[in-house]
């Protein structure tokens, strides 16, 4: 679609008040053979429903009467209807579920599906439960499994791994952007970085932009520490009307404001369009433009669009100043580095100064209306890429934020020793002060599937 | 296929750390053969074959010139009309984008290093990725002119029967 037509820039609506009211996780690895899946799953939710809410779990299963299951990939855990037997081994039948697929933005969709549900009333208590089980085949199987998701008559033989897919829009960047090549590095540098005080972390490190930009290269010019680690674990988030949310918990988190696009499964499909305008921007922004191929190989209209209708429902003009944390989908560097573009923290073409200025650091000097801390649980590429955890993953750490708890599901001794890690010594504090709003990005493919969710302080 | 006494060595070597004696871990090997048709879309991996270049155009949404879907669809994704069939002139094509990986998946076909191209052509308005099957130093690059290459003898009626090499 190129043109717009009124339908299809409403803006959406809920039709009532919507919550999170509770977030769990495991520790991700690249191989965990020591549980199965639906033990990870459970552990997940146990966390959200014990540790968050405080519940006795037979409890918490009274208030249940919908759940949404996320995973990307019937291949990687061998097994159709994974959801069904998920459903089953955590008690919940025979209550109605669902199982969501959009890629890597599996987790996104879910959380977004589960925040339909309770919107429109049929539901007021939905857990949503991810995970991904990518260690059954060796790393190889694993990227070609990944990579079967791109055009199987197209592009799927040619490629066969997503950081070669990755490889042409990050050319193309390069060529048409011209920013630092460290730039692209210090992305890496900072989700690697956060990475190191999180108890869940696959990959945490302190590495210098040399060690970065010298490791191995995958898909050049992507190298392997700028890529995201491939995962198994789990992630929950329990989603709740105002009713029960105020019941279950003092501090419930609101949705302010989501959204979802998409865009062609083959990034040779993407024909020229003129640019989808955000709140914050204007056609003066882009008159140079013409030069330039839209969205071509250096934007994500999925993400785009995403970002058009969650600012839009949220009221968000200045994203910058409006929110206070971030969540995206660093799968790759360059994929983040477009993703800053695409949701407006810098017109198309300027995402590098969003890195340059600080902005996306906690640790900046900055005045925090002129700063976004952007990926503070370690991303994908520090911390965990088990594809239908994901985006549950990022509003999970999100919610923590938002609630000022950061720490306490951070910093606390018993999740470093639950997981066997030692809690770094120089170990700091990532919650953000005051924390208020937040958004996640979750994404698919090369931007075939995006969502964004904002949300907000709801007491 | 692995002897069941091979398995807690196999284990260890595939997870990469100490598998505890009491867990069991069975592997779980697979063959398996898909017939997948082309359907509407044979016509353009038929035409790789004779060392054609298949692409489809809407008259209705896609205007008096150009505008060619390649690679082809059936149907126009604006009107849902049948597309015309038309074959490309590859003249004047050139790199868009470039990555050659390192680490292909298990179900990679070529030899490595094989670039991922995508395309530039003239009156195509899509970025058809293919590969370069020929470069020298310092080649691929963004703006390199290149031309179609077809598999004709012992085709593999897949997208691989299509490559790309130097013009010159």
């Amino acid at each position: 679609m190129i043109t717009f037509g009124k339908g299809n820039l409403r803006v959406p609506k809920l039709s009532r008040d919507v919550y999170i009211v509770a977030a769990g996780m495991t520790d991700f690895r690249k191989f965990y053979p020591e549980k199965q899946t639906v033990e990870l799953c459970l552990e997940a939710i146990r966390m959200a429903v014990v540790d968050g809410l405080g519940m006795e779990p037979k409890k918490f299963k009274e208030e249940v009467n919908f759940a949404e299951h996320s995973q990307f990939a019937d291949h990687f855990g061998d097994q159709l209807l994974a959801a069904a037997k998920n459903h089953d081994y955590l008690g919940f039948d025979p209550i109605g579920n669902c199982e969501v697929k959009t890629g890597g933005a599996t987790g996104g969709t879910a959380v977004l599906e589960a925040i339909k549900d309770v919107a429109s009333g049929y539901a007021s208590c939905v857990p949503v439960i991810g995970w991904e089980r990518m260690d059954e085949v060796n790393t190889r199987q694993g990227i070609d499994y990944i990579a079967s998701a791109a055009c199987k008559d197209f592009e799927y033989p040619l490629g066969n791994g997503y950081t070669t897919y990755y490889g042409l829009p990050m050319q193309r960047y390069l060529h048409e952007n011209k920013p630092l090549r460290e730039t692209l590095a210090k992305i890496a540098q900072k989700n690697h970085h956060y990475a190191r005080f999180s108890p869940y972390s696959q990959s945490p490190g302190d590495y210098t932009i040399e060690q970065i930009l010298k490791s191995n290269v995958v898909s050049d010019p992507l190298t392997f520490l700028e890529c995201c680690v491939m995962s198994t674990g789990a992630a929950s988030v329990i989603v709740a009307d105002k009713e029960t949310a105020f019941r279950l918990t003092d501090k419930p988190v609101r949705v302010l404001g989501m959204g979802a696009g998409s865009h062609t499964l083959r990034t040779a499909d993407r024909i020229n369009m003129p640019i989808l305008l955000l709140p914050n921007e204007t056609p003066e922004m882009y008159k140079d433009w013409i030069k330039k191929d839209w969205p071509g190989f250096i934007s994500f209209l999925a993400a785009r669009f995403a970002a058009w209708q969650a600012y839009h429902m949220a009221g968000i003009h200045n994203p910058i100043r409006e929110l206070d944390l971030l969540e995206t989908h660093d799968a790759f560097t360059v994929s983040d580095i477009i993703t800053y573009e695409d949701i407006g923290l810098r017109p198309y073409g300027r995402g590098a100064e969003f890195i340059e200025s600080g902005e996306a650091y906690l640790e900046s000097d900055l005045p925090p209306e002129r700063k976004l801390p952007t990926n503070l649980s370690g991303g994908l590429i520090g911390t965990m890429h088990s594809v239908g955890a994901t985006g549950i993953f990022q509003v999970a750490e999100i919610f923590w934020q938002i609630r000022n708890e950061w720490e306490k599901f951070h910093a606390d001794e018993k999740y470093w020793k639950k997981y066997g890690k030692t809690k770094p010594e120089d170990f700091k504090s990532l919650q953000v002060p005051d924390a208020t709003r937040g958004m996640a990005i979750s994404h698919a493919g090369t931007g075939s599937h995006v969502t964004a969710l904002i949300l907000e302080r709801g007491w | 296929m692995i002897p069941s006494d091979g398995a807690v060595k196999l284990a260890k070597e595939w997870f990469k750390k100490e598998i505890p004696a009491d867990l069991l871990v069975r592997f779980n090997p697979r063959e398996i053969v898909h017939a997948h048709s082309y359907g509407g879309l044979s016509k353009f991996f038929k035409g790789l074959t004779e060392g054609a270049l298949l692409g489809t155009k809407c008259w209705n949404c896609g205007g008096p010139e150009g505008n060619i879907w390649l690679p082809p669809r059936v149907h126009c994704p604006t009107c849902w009309r049948e597309m015309t069939w038309m074959t490309i002139d590859p003249t004047g094509a050139e790199i868009y984008s470039h990555s050659t990986t390192n680490l292909p998946g298990a179900g990679f076909k070529g030899t490595v290093p094989c670039p991922l191209i995508s395309l530039k052509i003239p009156k195509v308005w899509t970025w058809p990725m293919s590969y370069l099957s020929k470069f020298a130093e310092d080649e691929p690059y963004i703006g390199m002119p290149v031309k179609p290459v077809f598999r004709k003898k012992i085709p593999t009626y897949t997208i691989l029967d299509l490559a790309w090499v130097p013009i010159d």
